[in-house]
């Protein structure tokens, strides 16, 4: 009997159009079922509906039925559910609750009503599982978002439930963390149904494959037979080496050159130590590694957001950076407003920016009544209408799906005659595609940087 | 030591600060607290130490010219309206050191607070509400999250070229970060829900038991507060 099953569920959030169209699925004890699809495609919305948090938490209209293990969730709440489903998010800064790491894991366990002599050893079992058994008396706002999304899988592998739903949990991680979080997640036995833009891991760990389109389910196939599915018609989902690139090209002259330089938040403990590079027009550099090894750091120097304490930092011309977060690209109340801030207002000049990030005709629209998936496109329309020499990019393709990331590396490709480019990213097959050269990082130390041919 | 007792010994050096009467013994209490705050990282203690001592000091210099008490000036100054003659006794210096050593003292020990006891366990260990509790949580991690947004934001203008001065530009950045931080908090809302939040039945993690340093804390607050009164 599955342990849970969808029933033709059409769903639309208040005032909008139909998020999930007719979807029917089931989910067996035991299986991992990977939804595939690209923003916007109800992903998110799907596993809110397993949850019970759709129609719940969010309102709109709901058609059809979810059961879960035995829980029609129209007529039972989510913190009903609670327990029976879990679910991780895919920002852990925006679903921790209390200041103690032991404390945040126990707050589901208290709240579902384990008898008080079991929450602490179930907590301490579910950090040590996770590998942070060491954080427990640690305050939650000392933790690197690493460490944070692993203290919010213990939170919900603590509850120890029969299905876990996880929303794009490896977004924020580098590629072993991520790793590492699924299988940790896979060997709790739990069903699992999680989303992912990044497809080669995941397709690795899971057993069966989901693909969305506008709501609609457009693929449910065992693993095996989606791998040959999608490799026949969605080839970028299977493997992104096929990005149409014109790699490995030399620079020209010089733009932004790091000599010996470092930089500390706190003294004595330096993120980035004697670091060397040479930027040069026309080229595009990706700058690789684990968390915690200072490449947001070299990209904020590189764009003089901050300012080396040894060594030298030269540019030469206009430096633009993109930030990982396209939520902080949402000052102004219109869209064209947004991206004509660096061009002193220049509307004409934004609506060009827009178009050619392919947001022609949301120029009216509030920033924040974006989807997730134009938002990390406004903010590239943002830094790209500046036209700079420097053109530094920290982690761009973060919940972007690989359709939008060949598009991505096409537009920075065919832009790249004109500036220097300076890539921050954990997105391996991205980097291969789109990189003249990479950088590797390992905790401040260079480990690898190719020198020009 | 379990944050209750930790409170009592810090409330009871607060009481121990306002009821002395001597401005060493008001000192070395406000001395004692400093070298507790120092246990917390030091990104996290300047703000409260700094604040603390700026006020101290303000309160040294701005007491003595409002306070009109003692016999033996040191400088006698111009009449000023409303405030008079403008003078500085030795008595009015001495009183002025004492106020300054109290303030201190408070502020050393709420820093302390706020810095080194864990919240949630004091607050749940305290009984009051749930609802309270997580209030208080949540309050505590608004401040820095605020404060990354706002880094965040102004990074987003930076990198950009827009230069963030002046405070005209930076009040225009009040209602983004309002209205990100609404967003948030409807985010954290799903995310409780799905955890359980509201659900009847609901249990809470067992008080650790008592220890002998809990009880030690708990004697030496009372001893700190009957020395207040007898001979500090």
């Amino acid at each position: 009997m599955a342990l849970a099953r969808v029933e033709r569920v059409t769903y639309a959030y208040p005032g909008a159009a139909a998020a999930l169209r007719d979807v029917s699925l089931a989910v067996d004890p035991g299986e991992v079922v990977l939804l595939l699809g690209a923003s916007g495609s109800g992903k998110s919305t799907l596993l809110r509906a397993l949850a019970g948090l759709v129609p719940h938490f969010h309102g709109g209209r709901f058609e059809g039925r979810v059961e879960v293990c035995g829980h029609d969730t129209r007529k039972v709440r989510p913190s009903e559910l609670a327990g029976t489903v879990a679910m991780l998010f895919q920002d852990p800064e925006e679903q921790v609750v209390l200041t103690r790491v032991v404390r945040e894991v126990a707050f589901g366990l208290e709240n579902i009503g384990t008898p008080p002599r079991e929450i602490v050893p179930r907590a301490l079992d579910a950090l040590r599982t996770v590998g942070a058994r060491h954080l427990a008396e640690r305050p939650v706002a000392e933790l690197s978002g690493g460490e944070l999304q692993r203290v919010c899988l213990a939170s919900t592998l603590a509850l120890q439930p029969e299905l876990l739903l996880l929303d794009e949990p490896t977004s924020q991680l580098d590629p072993e963390s991520a790793e590492g979080l699924l299988e940790l997640a896979k060997s709790s036995g739990a069903a699992i149904v999680f989303s992912e833009q990044r497809p080669d891991r995941a397709l690795d760990v899971a057993t069966r494959v989901v693909f969305l389109e506008s709501g609609r389910v457009v693929l449910d196939e065992p693993i095996d037979r989606a791998r040959d599915l999608l490799a026949a018609n969605r080839p970028t989902w299977v493997s992104q080496t096929n990005f149409a690139t014109d790699c490995c090209r030399v620079g020209e002259a010089s733009v932004c050159r790091f000599s010996d330089a470092s930089f500390a938040y706190t003294a004595g403990s330096p993120v980035v130590d004697r670091f060397d590079l040479e930027l040069r027009r026309g080229e595009l550099v990706v700058l690789a590694g684990p968390n915690g090894s200072g490449k947001t750091t070299i990209a904020k120097l590189a764009a003089g957001l901050l300012h080396a304490q040894g060594g030298t930092v030269e540019r030469h011309g206009r430096a633009a950076l993109l930030l990982q977060d396209p939520g902080h690209y949402v000052i102004r109340d219109r869209v064209d407003e947004e991206v004509a801030l660096g061009v002193g207002g220049d509307r004409s000049r934004a609506r060009a920016a827009l178009a050619a990030v392919g947001l022609a005709g949301l120029e009216r629209r509030h920033p924040r009544d974006l989807s997730s998936g134009e938002r990390e496109r406004l903010a590239l329309a943002s830094v790209l209408v500046i036209e700079p020499d420097l053109l530094v990019l920290d982690e761009p393709t973060r919940g972007v799906d690989p359709e939008r990331k060949q598009e991505l590396a096409t537009l920075l490709r065919n832009g790249a005659a004109t500036r220097a480019t300076l890539i921050v990213t954990h997105d391996r097959p991205f980097a291969a595609a789109v990189a003249d050269r990479t950088v590797t990082l390992e905790k401040g130390l260079t480990l690898a940087e190719p020198a020009y041919a | 030591m379990r944050p209750v007792a930790a409170v009592a010994l810090l409330g009871a050096a607060v009481a121990a600060a306002l009821l002395a009467r001597h401005t060493i013994s008001v000192g070395m209490l406000a001395v004692a607290l400093v070298l507790v705050c120092l246990r917390a990282p030091r990104s996290r203690r300047w703000p409260y130490l700094v604040g603390t001592t700026l006020s101290a000091l303000a309160l040294f210099v701005i007491t003595p010219f409002v306070e009109t008490i003692g016999s033996h000036p040191l400088w006698v100054g111009p009449i000023v309206p409303v405030l008079g003659q403008l003078d500085v006794t030795r008595e009015e210096l001495w009183s002025a050191l004492f106020q300054a050593c109290r303030l201190a003292a408070v502020g050393f020990a709420f820093a302390a607070y706020a810095l080194l006891l864990d919240h949630d366990r004091l607050l749940s260990g305290a009984g009051i509400a749930r609802r309270s509790v997580l209030a208080v949580a949540l309050a505590t991690r608004l401040v820095p999250t605020l404060e990354r947004d706002a880094g965040g934001l102004v990074d987003s203008l930076r990198g950009r070229g827009v230069a963030v001065e002046g405070v005209r530009r930076r009040a225009a950045l009040m209602s983004p970060l309002l209205a990100g931080s609404l967003e948030r908090g409807l985010n954290l809302a799903e995310a409780m829900e799905v955890r359980g939040y509201g659900r009847s039945g609901r249990t809470r993690i067992p008080a650790p038991p008592w220890t002998p340093t809990d009880v030690a804390g708990l004697a030496v607050a009372a001893l700190l507060v009957v020395a207040g009164v007898a001979w500090l």
